[in-house]
């Protein structure tokens, strides 16, 4: 075989040779006969008569080592591609539902790997382990905080039962558990360093940061790119400030790795050294974040000011994160045993009141390998949604290829009959079908490989929601595209093998008789349409609940104006800006972009509205009316306004006035609340004059106006009840400008970017969006979901109507003659019609009444992704009943319209 | 010259056999072998002389004989064919094969 294979791949130059031994023969029988007195032309001319046909045996040579198997291959693919061409709708379409098939799954499959299951780029990552803990819900029975915890940097997450579940610790858990630790070789710690100013050379840009301990990299087992890593001297207080940078960043900022070491770079204005560079697949402990600068943990007080000193000493503020990594031959479990009693004991020691000591924080380790969970958690139920529905595509595309295939071999029944009895060989005949079937999958499958390239790009931009370093890691996963294609490749197979077994079967009188098929197939058929509209029900179903919840997200009222309004930030804490002078920079900031032609007015606050909830308000503590005996305000938001925030976002001044000029820090602390918030504290009385006490910073806010109802943080789970402040006297550290402009407010950028060069070129703007884009960033899981789910269920009911259109035409065909006799008999047009039309109702009927019990029950998987739409939503399984039907009833009106026009007598003749 | 060549295909792959003897004695090239086979069955065997080239195709794609480049008497370029061991072995296998079918039609021709 293998010589069979060499010789064909070297076919030509044998060919050529073997050419020469034939025009040597030739010469040398001519010359001999010219020896023997011939005349030289007709000795060439005898030569060759007696040698035979030149060319005929050149090919038989040829054919010994070409060999048969390869030349019948390459005629069947020749036909097959003429039947393709032949048939060009038909084969379009399945090689495209096939592509989008592949392509779907492999796409989704693919980001579900990366984010799910891949390990981190380290050393030995199934030795490492994340430290977790989880506790009794913090609040009492009158809904009072009461918790070890009285402060966090991080994310709690809700656990099984209402319990609380978080991967921070106070820095003393830290420390006892790296003392003398049996169970682990390696314990480190990290936090969250959130976007620093990196100033290099003078340029400024922003740099997601990673506070690490000194064992970090070691624990880790990761060698640098260059230079060295953060090791643990340099990790104490007073220790010279140095700094490992990603190696992205080095080749960025630097021009590569060894370029950087010994560098000097400013993080918030804060002098540091560049060390080293860390490996390039080296990403962190987080699949989500990527972070660009990684510095020493103590450092933290050098950037953040002495006040995060604080941090180190407080057992009650749970701030760092822990990853360790086990000693050879010590399990999870075992680990487990050791260090939970010892967090016990140290955690027991923190807590003050019977209160906190009756739901202490339990250690639990999980699995480290894959790195932190966050990502995981976010995403992993959406994946397995999105993946259910791409595997629902797949299999509506296989069926959709069988009765393809199914329809074909029945309609060429008759040229199969006239092929075997011509003296075809079975066998080959089958081949030749089963060539054109693997034919049609594989140019699906080469197709879907484009799709899923495109897929997973287009899938990592919509996950990744307009973040600027949101880094997924997601590229093709080849082994699942060659699980998809594979399983392409066997359903043509598989569906192309049965009914051209059939179709050849010897028999072969029958089909020359009348050329057309029997009833078998068209039962399989039957089914196989039945499924299709099922299956395409389902993703009616869920898209359209997807696409409710996104109008209903889009239909809640927000209260300030969506469109032409542009959005950034600003940090000049991190520039080296101080109070009181920061508050003044702002201020001026904000005349300078008010004067930019084409832009009405300018404001700031701490943060956009939709994202005040996220990003933390100006004040989160208790709130009251009047003096600290007073009422205690629930559920409202606090937000940090500058002057004419309510006139920039439009939001209707219903009494007194909006936070403007006046509101110095020096002058009496104002605050301006919402209709809502009036009316539930105030009833009819009149609000103005009176005072909010923020009972926590013991201070008085003189109310002096109220502004229509706003919605509060998210457009799910925001409050209408807003108390604003002014900026002035609840200064923030960062700021979000709001400009109100003519136009597209995205031409205003560049504007800004001078302005803010001009003032101090050491700031970098960040988060530049319109504000309908930071609305829509807060929905972005639900469009994609409607997007990617109306995507998904337009291209069933494409496939299906496909599949039914095809199982219509086929069966009309079949009776042209029943038909003729009735229409002869009198039958009229709209009478045949109807007669079609009757069975295309019948089995989407029968794939309605199969799917509508599977979406009452399905559609409670995703019940958590609905906002103010229920499950089993009536108006959406009518309506998506309705358009399947619709969507039927026309797939069968072309068909049932040529049945109307069949002519009786030609009908009648052709039997 | 008139002659009509007899046809070689009374007994099934005996071209094969043949070329095989033909190169068990000496290597030769394709035009060679045919003038060798006439010349020693005295012209009664004429080997078509086109389906020579099949067949040495053939016997070299199942490794019996193998062709190298090399140069005729007369100083021209041509494929010289030698024989293979597997070759050697094929040939005895053939002329047992060959011997008993000629035995075989013997007895029975001589039984008449």
């Amino acid at each position: 075989m293998l010589r069979r294979l060499r010789y064909w791949i070297e076919s030509a130059r044998r060919s050529e040779a073997l050419r020469e031994e034939m025009e040597l023969h030739l010469a040398e029988k001519a010359a001999e006969l010219e020896a023997d007195g011939m005349t030289a032309e007709r000795a060439r001319a005898e030569a060759r008569r007696r040698f035979g046909n030149v060319g005929l045996k050149h090919e038989e040579s040829r054919e010994i080592w070409i060999t048969r198997f390869w030349s019948e291959l390459s005629q069947d693919v020749r036909y097959g591609c003429r039947t393709m061409t032949a048939n060009k709708a038909f084969s379009a379409l399945a090689v495209l539902s096939l592509a989008l098939g592949i392509g779907a799954n492999t796409a989704i499959y693919s980001l579900m790997e990366s984010i799910l299951m891949r390990s981190l780029p380290v050393g030995d990552p199934e030795s490492l382990v994340v430290l977790n803990w989880h506790s009794r819900p913090p609040k009492n029975a009158s809904q009072q905080w009461e918790h070890v915890i009285h402060g966090v940097q991080g994310i709690l997450w809700p656990g099984d039962k209402g319990n609380m579940v978080s991967g921070m610790f106070p820095y003393g858990a830290f420390e006892t558990l790296r003392e003398e630790n049996p169970v682990f070789s390696t314990l480190f710690g990290y936090f969250n360093g959130l976007n620093r100013t990196l100033a290099v050379r003078g340029q400024a840009m922003s740099a997601s940061t990673e506070y690490v301990t000194g064992e970090y990299f070691r624990g880790l087992a990761v060698s640098p790119a260059a230079g060295r890593l953060i090791e643990s001297e340099d990790d104490h207080p007073g220790a010279a400030p140095v700094a490992v940078i990603s190696f992205a960043t080095s080749q960025n900022r630097f021009g590569g790795p060894p370029n950087a070491i010994g560098q000097s770079i400013l993080v918030d204005n804060v002098s540091f050294t560049v060390i080293g560079v860390a490996p390039p697949e080296f990403f962190g402990v987080d699949p989500a974040a990527a972070p660009d600068l990684y510095l020493p943990l103590h450092t933290n007080v050098l950037v953040d000011g002495a006040g995060a000193a604080r941090m180190y000493g407080d057992g009650n503020f749970y701030w760092i994160e822990m990853m360790g990594r086990l000693r050879p031959g010590v399990s999870m479990a075992q680990a487990q045993a050791v260090l939970a009693p010892r967090f016990h004991q140290w955690v027991a020691t923190t807590a003050t009141t019977d209160g906190e000591r009756a739901k202490l924080p339990a250690l639990m380790l999980n699995p480290g390998a894959a790195g932190l969970g966050n990502l995981r958690r976010k995403y992993s139920k959406p994946l397995y949604v999105l993946l259910m529905m791409a595997g629902m595509i797949l299999a509506i595309t296989c069926a959709n290829i069988a009765n393809l295939l199914l329809a074909r071999a029945a309609a060429r029944r008759r040229e199969m009959a006239v092929r075997l009895s011509l003296g075809a060989g079975r066998f080959r005949v089958v081949r030749q079908l089963l060539t054109e079937s693997v034919m049609l999958a594989s140019l699906g499958g080469a197709l879907g490989v484009l799709f899923a390239i495109w897929g997973v790009r287009s899938l990592t931009l919509l996950l990744s929601n307009g973040r600027e370093n949101f880094t997924l890691h997601a590229e093709l996963n080849w082994s699942v595209l060659g699980v998809t294609a594979a399983l392409s490749v066997v359903c043509g197979l598989l569906f192309g093998l049965a009914p051209a077994i059939q179709s050849t079967s010897p028999d072969v009188m029958p089909a020359l008789k009348n050329g057309r098929g029997g009833g078998p197939r068209r039962r399989a058929q039957h089914v196989l349409v039945v499924a299709q509209i099922a299956v395409s029900f389902l993703l009616l179903v869920a898209a359209g609940l997807f696409v409710r919840t996104l109008n209903k997200l889009h239909s809640v009222q927000l209260g300030y104006a969506r469109e032409n309004i542009l959005l950034f930030s600003l940090n000049a804490r991190q520039a080296g800006h101080r109070d009181p002078e920061m508050a003044t920079f702002y201020a001026n900031l904000r005349k300078r972009f008010e004067s930019i032609p084409g832009v009405s007015s300018a404001t700031l606050s701490q943060s956009s509205i939709i994202s005040a909830g996220m990003a933390g308000g100006a004040y989160r503590g208790t709130m009251k009316i009047g003096a600290v005996t007073g009422v205690t305000i629930v559920g409202a938001g606090v937000i940090a306004a500058g002057p004419r925030f309510l006139t920039t976002m439009q939001i209707p001044i219903l009494a007194g006035r909006e936070i403007d000029e006046r509101d110095q820090p020096g002058s009496p602390s104002v605050a301006v609340i919402s209709e809502r918030l009036a009316r539930t504290y105030f009833g009819n009385e009149n609000p103005l004059g009176r005072r909010v006490t923020f009972v926590d910073e013991k201070r008085d806010l003189e109310i002096v106006g109220v502004s229509a109802n706003v919605r509060y943080g998210g457009l799910k789970e925001g409050s209408p009840m807003t108390v604003f402040t002014a900026a002035s006297q609840f200064p923030p550290d960062r700021v979000t400008y709001a400009l109100r402009v003519a136009g597209d407010p995205l031409t205003y950028v560049r504007s800004v970017h001078e302005v803010v060069r001009e003032a101090d070129s050491r700031i970098p703007v960040t988060n530049v969006f319109t504000q309908a884009a930071e609305i829509d960033r807060t929905i972005s899981r639900e469009i994609t979901f409607a997007k990617l789910c109306t995507g998904f269920a337009v291209l069933a009911l494409l496939i299906a109507c496909v599949g039914l259109y095809g199982t219509v035409s086929y069966s009309v065909a079949r009776q042209t003659g029943e038909i003729g006799i009735r229409m002869a008999l009198g039958a009229q047009r709209g009478a045949v019609v109807w007669m079609v039309l009757r069975r295309v109702l019948l089995l989407a009927a029968v794939g309605l009444a199969i799917s509508v019990p599977a979406a009452l029950s399905a559609s409670q998987l995703v019940k958590s992704f609905l906002f103010e739409t229920q499950p089993n939503d009536p108006g959406t399984l009518a309506l998506a009943g309705v358009v399947l039907l619709s969507a039927a009833i026309l797939a069968g009106y072309a068909p049932a319209r040529r049945a109307s026009q069949i002519d009786p007598l030609a009908a009648l003749r052709h039997e | 010259m008139g002659r009509k060549a007899q046809k070689n295909d009374s007994l099934p792959g005996s071209l094969d056999m043949l070329i095989l003897r033909t190169l068990s004695r000496r290597d030769l090239h394709g035009y060679g072998i045919v003038q060798f086979i006439q010349q020693s069955s005295d012209n009664e065997l004429l080997v078509e002389e086109g389906s020579l080239y099949p067949a040495l195709q053939r016997l070299e794609l199942n490794g019996w004989i193998e062709g190298v480049w090399g140069v005729t008497s007369n100083n021209r370029r041509a494929r010289i064919y030698k024989i293979t061991a597997a070759g050697r072995r094929q040939l005895a296998v053939e002329t047992r094969k060959y011997a008993k079918l000629t035995l075989a039609i013997a007895r029975v021709m001589g039984a008449e």
